[in-house]
């Protein structure tokens, strides 16, 4: 598919609402256009039903000194390899959009963050104040901007004292309780709930936001490549990829196949050690501790070889900028196959489990349903869309690296419900396998890696990859030197939030441990507290908020069901 | 002289039991994660730390070792010292990974405060990124001859740092 | 028996100490099984004493709000009270330091005496699971205790006498009653588990929030007791059920072999039936067999009276 016949008549279709474009790519198309005529351009493109919202990028082309430059929002739209792009440039004193979450439900997320760290005010945007920097960060002090400063960024109230060390004796006495008028502890999950059923759902982000992205223009290209793995430790390995990608694109170098072979190796046995982990935790989540063990223990065999072949079990490190560091070959590649064949067998196992055992169907079959118009309005990605028979992957629709000479078959479900989810993940492990043992039988010879330029050319670039979660995006920007202008991440897990937070209105309480760990959440969100308001339930104060921390949810949905589910 | 020599066993009693039967509790204040996969790994069959005497408790109210890991984002902050504050004394913090000890590769980032000894008082550091989960135990065997060696320092807790006790 | 055999009874041996050091040992031998059976190799043989100790000196906070009189004292009652129905049952195979007729049911009684501390004290909290709470606890009754009280019956049944030590002689005398009733005995072993919340027997029907969420208020010397409470039932429990279905306890030697025995059997249910269709069909089994653990009292009851010799 040609970029020009991709985008036709998406020209027609938005143009009265656009000043200019061009196509700086042959995948993308950019359209200009201002914050009055944006309401009416997106309206125009839903009506064309070409494809989904994918991030929202703001970047400031200033300095330090505020006059310089101006802010410009992005509205990145993707329809498998292709992104039309919609621009806004907006004055650096005073920018404003309106918000296009009445149009596409899942900007909010995006246009929140835009308001948070850029300083853009969105008007028209629902929901609570803050969502991804403390409550503390003082008022009008955006840290993306580029005449932030540290010192700006004081928290607004005195410190609170750090907790020094004395000996002293005695007990003491501390007042603790769910009703401590001065816990001011910011649920991460929002739940009004009427009885046992959900009527409002919300959710509050922020606790590992780091500032990485503001991080990545202070460091070198290469070295963002260790800032960028450590997004996540589950997924370290494709978060370097796409930048690598990205950023190689933009410098315009040439990567040997025998690289990108080995990159996607590395990308599968992460999938697989990231779909086993998640298998585990949602295991553990509706209270089968035995499968976490085991499919715990099972992915050690993933671990094991992720350490023979890179020296580190986590972070294995695999990318340079214009190659990788490790070959893959001999002894290497035999355990590879062995483990590949033992992980094969086990993973019977588990779809037998996911699919047969009736205790674990009562919490998943028909439970969280996403119909395929609900993900597709939502922008659902990744294997939660695909369970809910949206043909969402882009190693088949946007095959990069190994995947255009290794094709992947896609892995879909139309039951949308949370059986689907376990499902597809379990069955597009067995597809990782294959593809592996196929890349190993017929690896392309050659260098490892070329060099690459400590300068990387101005431009833009956008590299969007599969993650094992759904799809990673990243927008990189440079103006000609040796540290990024703008790096922006757009990970899987955000996208698939607006889902969530919708399906979960109208389920009972019990099951929202399941549901919210079906889109497999970064592990980390499953720490958060969750703040309750209930009305009407048995032994709660009606209108009362309780504070409740994940493990009590997940408790709470456990023996619900062991109590056979009234 | 009864007292005091009755005073020194008990002590010593208390000694030995504590640094034989340390319960962990486990918080993530911002990390990738990569850490608490590796404390988890520890705890499970293969690396098997019941050997020491540990477990893994759900509330800090059981535990005498907070085990942590991240650079402390401001979200986490709060949450990290009202969890050190439901330790009942005497408690020990075991910091895991770089980024808790100068916020490693974050260092720098506008969002962190970096070194979890800069919140709460920290025992013993555990570096890597991540650290192998045999690192994460020599962590945990080093916090305890550190107990043998000296007489465990028990923290103070501070008045809740919101004012005003309810 | 003169008052100082009776201290060093109640205090030392077989009551007191005694108990305690065969809680705590009897606990590592669960521990270390569990720990083989899932092919680890499990804590040190002095870990439950480490850990009680460690929480006997560690600082134990009270939540606000609550009956301080209650908080304090319920563990302690608890504690008492499984102590105490140690000294009826014939501990390290030796006659029981106390007996009266009907002793059985006062020891019972005692054994139960655990919940209902545990069910006051998740209601003496400002927990939000406070008013639900104590429903909860009187649902765990009826689920485990009755049956495991039921159990014990058949034996006493066949026995024709309400006294432990009568029960225990009559054991010993005659055919296992693992063979004549062994329902009774299943029954038994799976109360005693129920009740210890020994997976995975530990979320019946009943939602058993209110146990967990009253242990998760203490943090010292409470929660030490309540633990130790809970060692000293299981070894209590094991003596008991031991003594009636399995042939009586006539001196230590048959004490130890017979109870480890039994030790052996709970720490396997609890590794090794730890798959995944438990939740349900343990619920639906318990129904059916406490209903027929009923009827084999009935029958018992019938036959008794009938004449025949059991």
């Amino acid at each position: 598919m040609s970029g020009e016949s991709a985008f036709s008549g998406i020209q027609d279709g938005v143009g009265p609402w656009i000043s200019s474009s061009r196509a700086p790519a042959d995948n993308r198309l950019d359209m200009d256009t201002s914050a009055e005529h944006l309401v009416g351009a997106v309206t125009a493109f839903n009506a064309l039903k070409w494809g989904y919202l994918s991030a929202i990028t703001g970047f400031d082309s200033g300095t330090a000194a505020p006059s310089d430059g101006h802010i410009e929002v992005l509205y990145h739209f993707c329809r498998g390899p292709s992104v039309a792009t919609f621009r806004v440039k907006l004055p650096r004193e005073d920018p404003s959009v309106p918000s296009i979450g009445p149009l596409v439900p899942s900007a909010v997320m995006y246009e929140r963050e835009l308001s948070e760290t850029m300083g853009v005010n969105v008007a028209g945007l629902p929901g609570r104040k803050r969502q991804f920097l403390s409550d503390d960060w003082p008022e009008k002090v955006y840290p993306l901007r580029k005449d932030f400063t540290m010192e700006s960024a004081a928290a607004t109230h005195a410190e609170a004292p750090t907790v020094g060390g004395e000996d002293e004796p005695g007990t003491f006495i501390i007042p603790i309780g769910p009703q401590h008028p001065a816990l001011k502890e910011p649920g991460h999950f929002e739940l009004a709930v009427d009885g046992e059923i959900v009527t409002h759902a919300n959710i509050r982000l922020g606790y590992v936001h780091r500032g990485i992205e503001k991080g990545a223009e202070d460091r070198s290209w290469v070295h963002n490549i260790y800032l960028m793995e450590r997004i996540c430790g589950i997924c370290s390995h494709i978060h370097a990829t796409a930048y690598v990608l990205g950023v190689e694109s933009l410098a315009g170098v040439a990567v040997p196949p025998r690289a990108q072979a080995v990159r996607t190796i590395f990308c599968e046995l992460e999938r697989i050690h990231s779909h086993l982990l998640w298998l585990g935790v949602a295991a553990h989540q509706a209270g089968f501790d035995t499968l976490f063990m085991y499919s715990w223990r099972d992915r050690e065999t993933v671990m094991d070889l992720l350490e023979e072949l890179s020296g580190n079990r986590v972070n294995y490190s695999v990318n340079l900028l214009g190659g990788v560091k490790y070959d893959i070959v001999g002894k290497a590649a035999d355990s590879i196959r062995r483990g590949l064949d033992f992980l094969e067998r086990r993973l019977k196992r588990y779809l037998k489990i996911v699919t047969t055992d009736e205790s674990f169907l009562r919490r998943t079959r028909g439970v969280g349903t996403i119909t395929f118009d609900e993900a597709n309005r939502l922008g659902t990605i990744g294997p939660t869309a695909r369970a809910s028979g949206v043909s969402r992957d882009l190693r088949v629709e946007a095959p990069y690296m190994a995947y255009r000479d290794f094709p992947v078959v896609p892995v879909l479900d139309s039951r949308c419900d949370l059986e689907a989810r376990f499902v597809v993940r379990i069955n597009e492990l067995f597809e990782s396998c294959r593809l592996t043992r196929e890349i190993l039988n017929r690896m392309p010879a050659g260098e490892l890696s070329v060099p690459a330029p400590r300068k990387v050319p101005e431009g833009e670039v956008i590299s969007r990859v599969e993650a094992p979660r759904g799809e990673l995006f990243y927008y990189i920007r440079s103006t000609g030197g040796a540290k990024p202008d703008r790096v922006k991440v757009r990970t899987p897990s955000l996208c698939n939030w607006a889902a969530v937070l919708s399906v979960a209105v109208g389920h009972k309480l019990a099951d929202i441990p399941m549901i919210m760990v079906g889109i497999d959440p970064c592990f980390s969100c499953n720490d958060r507290s969750i703040t309750l308001r209930r009305r009407g339930a048995p032994g709660g104060v009606p209108g009362a908020l309780e504070q409740w921390s994940w493990e009590d949810l997940r408790q709470y949905g456990i023996k619900y069901y062991a109590g056979g589910g009234r | 002289m009864m007292q005091s020599t009755l005073r020194k066993v008990l002590d010593k009693a208390a000694l030995w039991s504590r640094i034989n039967s340390p319960w962990l509790v486990h918080f993530n204040s911002g990390s990738c994660n990569g850490c608490d996969i590796e404390i988890l790994a520890t705890l499970a069959p293969r690396y098997d730390l019941e050997r020491f005497g540990v477990k893994l408790q759900g509330s800090p109210r059981h535990a005498d070792v907070l085990i942590c890991t991240g650079p402390v984002t401001r979200l986490a902050r709060e949450r990290l010292l009202r969890t050190y504050e439901q330790m009942p004394v005497p408690k020990f913090v075991i910091a895991v990974g770089s980024c808790s000890i100068t916020g490693g590769a974050f260092h720098g980032c506008y969002n962190i405060v970096g070194d979890i000894g800069d919140v709460i008082p920290v025992d013993v550091y555990v570096p890597g990124c991540p650290p192998r989960p045999e690192a994460i135990i020599d962590g945990v065997v080093q916090l305890l001859t550190k107990l043998k060696g000296a007489v465990p320092a028990r923290a103070r807790t501070a008045e809740t740092p919101f004012g005003g006790a309810e | 028996m003169n008052v100082v055999l009776a201290l060093i009874a109640l205090v030392l041996f077989p009551g007191g100490l005694f108990v305690i050091l065969g809680s705590l040992a009897f606990e590592y031998a669960d521990r270390k099984l569990i720990a083989r059976f899932q092919n680890r190799v499990g804590p040190r043989w002095f870990q439950p004493l480490a850990d009680l100790v460690k929480l006997l000196v560690k600082e134990e906070i009270v939540p606000t709000g609550v009956n301080r009189g209650l908080f304090n004292g319920l563990p302690v009652a608890a504690l008492a009270a499984s102590l105490t129905a140690a000294l009826y049952v014939p501990m390290a195979g030796l006659a029981p330091a106390w007996g009266f007729r009907g002793d059985l049911v006062v020891t019972v009684y005692l054994l139960m005496m655990m919940t209902l501390c545990i069910g006051l004290a998740g209601a003496n909290t400002l927990d939000r699971f406070s008013l639900i709470g104590s429903t909860r606890a009187l649902t765990q009754l009826f689920s485990y205790e009755a049956p495991f009280l039921l159990a014990l019956l058949g034996p006493s049944i066949a026995a024709g006498t309400w006294r432990i030590s009568e029960v225990n002689g009559y054991a010993r005398e005659n055919v296992w009653m693992i063979v004549t009733q062994p329902l009774g005995f299943v029954v038994a072993l799976i109360g005693l588990m129920g009740k210890l919340e020994l997976p995975p027997f530990d979320a019946p029907e009943a939602e058993t929030e209110i146990v967990s969420g009253a242990l998760t208020e203490y943090s010292g010397r409470g929660l030490a007791f309540f633990r130790l409470g809970r060692d000293v039932e299981l070894l209590v429990g094991l003596t008991l059920i031991s003594a009636f279905y399995l042939g009586g306890l006539a001196n230590p030697l048959h004490f130890i072999l017979k109870t480890l025995a039994l030790l052996f059997v709970t720490a396997g249910l609890q590794s090794l039936f730890a798959r995944l269709r438990i939740d349900q069909t343990v619920g639906l089994w318990w129904r059916a067999g406490a209903v027929l653990a009923l009827v084999q009292l009935l029958l018992l009851i019938v036959l008794k009276l009938l004449g025949v010799r059991l």
